[in-house]
């Protein structure tokens, strides 16, 4: 099942928790979980997130694929000038 | 330049041809926004608010349409009011004020005339009855308790739903126990930091021409880092399809983050749409600096904790930014920027305020800069309380592929050691000080980003080609375009035309921010050359009478196995294949588009030798020495344009940048006089060397490198004026009063 890392202000939906492991075959199957167990996760998530997917960021990682060993790190939009 | 990976050899990445824009430029023939004319254009001018934070009770503008040449005026009734959550949202209630004006200088109305002087005096003309609002001008003020809302439509975000909040983001980033590491550790430095507002400078005024059609389409010139974003904007703003909005790139002379958005294409479209006519809108210098968006301000607290042994252990900070009157996440993006050292405790508290001064907007790697003034500020205290060399210390702790970013996520492959390595064998650093000098040194880290690009590249049937990209170009781009062009496929650089095509042209482009245009970009271009390329091996078998599996590329040219492949017989060279394209198939052309993943991040290590005039507290640099990673530097020369440029950029902001505000909110320095910017005469050349550590997820190693090199100015000048004076300056700009000061109280 993927790993997935998330940021402090994910981790009120979670209880606290940093990590957690959630089953899903791309990004959004995976976000689409967490809304699940975490109601309000899932929501937020898409409303601003990139994803650090095994070590390379995605923007819009929705339909991303991912598998059992993939670790996924829910970052803010990266930016930039 | 240091190569410090086996690096691939190159025919021409790595190159340094003269820029394909570049003879244009220099004579004076590249087109920039301003320099665009249409057949019966109108001028138009703003009337913007004289108060910091005020309802707008009423606007007649009554005695101004009936001024000499006034054609049309709009005020906020003319757009359409877009739902709170909508993205660009606040972008239209920035670029014309509903109801609220939330700085000074806020847009309240725009004239459309025949002359730009007639629009100016029919703007003023225009009568706005207020009532005062009371206006933040601080972070303190906005983050009091119970303050008042510097903007009521402000919302907190990553939070449940609320109350409305002058609190944009309120957000922590943790790893490890930072209490107990600071409780073990054998030296804590805490110091407290803030920063004025700067502005990015840019030469060029923002400008633009709109052409508003009968058929209701806008044709749009303008300056700008990406047009497909003027678009976007543009029409959300005035509610239309992005079909109706085709957006033509000019010139930019200088964005920097600051044309990352619109503040006057819109205005024009519709201006344009009520006249029938062109509109042009210039913006003046006054009107750059007090209605557009600066860098914001910040405060910041930051401690730290290391072992006798140099190594750092923890790090506590506080930070708060004040993004003027619309919200945005610099806080956060501030905490998530410090990623140069291991650092295996970590607790930052962050903040995002609003103010009634201009909406922020990005400049060069975005809150960055703040961070890394406030953090390498004490690890240079560290250092000397430790009696270590700086780059000794940062090298023991220099964060390498895996170790953990403030974001929680692990490097991926970075150089942050090798610019160290590389700083500390450079001639700057080895060579003794100046006499009556002082040496200082920093770091700096910048994530770069990727998202969507697209290319096309055309072949021409005498072998020259066409590269297509939406990318405007700030700092060389055209050029790596083409050079990584000519070295997939094999043909000279000056075989290829890179061009930045409009929004109808070329597949959709995100913006040339976030150090991605090389990147991302480059991506794509390869990407469509290696599609072009299977095409012409296909065209080559067909004239060879082989089959296509019996094809290689090899510079430039098809070789067939059957024909002799590399023992004998005649390559036959793209030129070769092109001149029969339309007897094997047809025009010869290939587009890719990506959303490019993998950008690599890039790290800087710079170093200045200094003076200090302890009579006026004015400082002098005498020598500086700029570091950076580039992955690969597809175009040296632009790479190190790009590190001089955010040096000089970063010196400034340390030395002499800053928006100085009255009582009322009013920008006291709204000119290049009094708001002092370096130039030429105020600085040495800025000697740069180029570390090369390829980043894995591009074809040719790029690494972007327009923003980092802005990081590490403010904390490298700081360093050496605190080894200079023996002052440790915690407040930007270091402006000679500020400095004086300082020197005056010393020892007392």
């Amino acid at each position: 099942m993927p790993t997935v890392h998330l940021m402090t202000h994910h981790r009120p939906f979670t209880g606290g928790e940093a990590v957690v492991e959630m089953d899903g075959g791309t990004v959004g199957a995976v976000i689409d979980a967490l809304e699940e167990r975490y109601p309000g996760l899932g929501e937020m998530l898409r409303a601003g997130s990139s994803a650090g997917i095994d070590g390379e960021v995605h923007a819009e990682p929705e339909y991303v694929p991912v598998s059992p060993d993939t670790t996924i790190y829910f970052l803010a939009p990266l930016v930039g000038g | 330049m240091t190569a410090t990976e086996n690096r691939p050899t190159y025919k021409y990445v790595g190159t340094r041809p003269i820029r394909h824009d570049g003879y244009d430029k220099v004579i004076g023939k590249a087109r920039f926004a301003a320099d665009q004319n249409l057949p019966g254009q109108l001028h138009a001018a703003y009337h913007r608010s004289p108060h910091a934070h005020a309802r707008i009770v009423s606007i007649d503008t009554s005695a101004a349409a009936n001024m000499p040449g006034v054609k049309a005026i709009v005020t906020g009734d003319d757009f359409p009011t877009l739902d709170a959550k909508h993205p660009n949202a606040d972008t239209a209630a920035n670029v014309m004020a509903r109801g609220t004006a939330y700085y000074h200088g806020h847009a309240i109305a725009a004239v459309a005339a025949n002359t730009r002087a007639e629009a100016q005096a029919a703007a003023a003309a225009i009568n706005v009855e207020y009532e005062l609002l009371p206006a933040i001008l601080s972070i303190d003020e906005s983050m009091a308790d119970g303050a008042p809302l510097a903007n009521e439509t402000n919302h907190t975000k990553f939070a449940p739903p609320g109350e409305p909040s002058n609190f944009s983001t309120i957000t922590n980033l943790d790893r490890g126990d930072v209490d107990e590491a600071m409780e073990a550790a054998d030296v804590v430095i805490e110091r407290e930091f803030d920063c004025a507002h700067v502005h990015q400078g840019y030469i060029e005024p923002h400008a633009c021409v709109v052409d508003t059609g009968p058929d209701g389409k806008a044709s749009v010139w303008c300056s700008s880092q990406g047009h497909f974003r003027v678009r976007s904007m543009t029409a959300d703003v005035l509610g239309w399809d992005k079909s109706r909005v085709k957006v033509t790139p000019a010139e930019i002379g200088g964005g920097f983050g600051g044309k990352t958005t619109v503040y006057l294409e819109p205005i024009a479209a519709r201006l344009s749409e009520k006249t029938g006519r062109p509109v042009k809108i210039v913006m003046s210098r006054e009107e750059v600096l007090r209605a557009t968006g600066p860098a914001p301000e910040a405060k910041l607290k930051i401690k730290i904790g290391a072992t006798k042994d140099g190594e750092l252990t923890a790090i506590d900070g506080w930070m708060a930014y004040g993004v003027g009157a619309f919200g945005d996440m610099a806080g956060l993006i501030g905490a998530m920027s410090i990623a140069s050292y291991k650092l295996p405790n970590l607790r930052m508290e962050t903040y995002t305020v609003l103010t009634n001064t201009p909406k922020s907007a990005a400049y060069r790697a975005p809150s960055a800069p703040h961070a890394a003034f406030a953090v390498e500020s004490v690890v240079d205290e560290v250092a000397l309380k430790l009696g270590m060399d700086p780059v000794e210390l940062r090298l023991k702790n220099a964060a390498v592929e895996g170790d953990l970013t403030a974001m929680g996520m692990p490097h991926p492959r970075v150089g942050l050691v090798e610019c160290l390595e590389a700083m500390k064998v450079s001639d700057h650093y080895t060579s003794d000080v100046p006499e009556g000098a002082a040496r200082g040194m920093a770091v700096g880290f910048w994530f770069n980003i990727g998202e969507e690009s697209s290319a096309t590249v055309n072949l021409n049937d005498d072998g020259t080609a066409i590269v297509l990209t939406g990318s405007p170009d700030i700092g060389g781009s055209r050029a790596s375009m083409a050079l990584m062009a000519a070295e997939r496929l094999g043909i000279d650089v000056y075989s290829i035309t890179p061009v930045v095509a409009d929004t109808e042209a070329v597949g959709f482009t995100d913006v040339t921010e976030g150090s991605r245009a090389t990147f991302a970009t480059g991506k794509a271009v390869v990407q469509a050359c290696d599609d072009l390329i299977e095409q012409l091996k296909d065209r080559a078998a067909s004239i060879m009478s082989v089959d296509a599996d019996q094809i290689t590329w090899v510079d430039g040219a098809a070789i067939s196995a059957a024909h002799g492949g590399s023992e004998g017989g005649e390559p036959l060279t793209l030129a070769a294949i092109t001149a029969q394209a339309k007897r094997t198939g047809g025009p010869l052309t290939a587009t890719a588009s990506l959303n490019a993943a993998g950008a690599g991040p890039s790290f800087a290590v710079h170093c200045a030798d200094l003076s200090v005039d302890e009579e006026t507290g004015v400082v002098s640099v005498l020598r500086y020495t700029a570091v950076q990673d580039a992955g690969t530097a597809i175009h040296p020369s632009y790479v190190e344009g790009q590190l001089q440029g955010g040096s000089v950029q970063g010196i400034g902001w340390a030395l002499n940048e800053e928006y100085v505000y009255n009582a009322d909110g009013v920008m006291d320095n709204a000119s290049f006089l009094d708001y002092r910017i370096p130039v030429a005469s105020d600085l040495p050349l800025i000697e740069t060397i180029i570390v090369e550590v390829p980043n894995p997820a591009h074809p040719y190693g790029v690494r972007g490198v327009g923003e980092t090199g802005i990081v590490p100015p403010m904390a490298t000048i700081a360093n050496a004026i605190n080894a200079a004076t023996g002052v440790r300056m915690t407040s930007l700009p270091m402006s000679p009063p500020k400095l004086l000061s300082a020197l005056n109280k010393r020892g007392k």
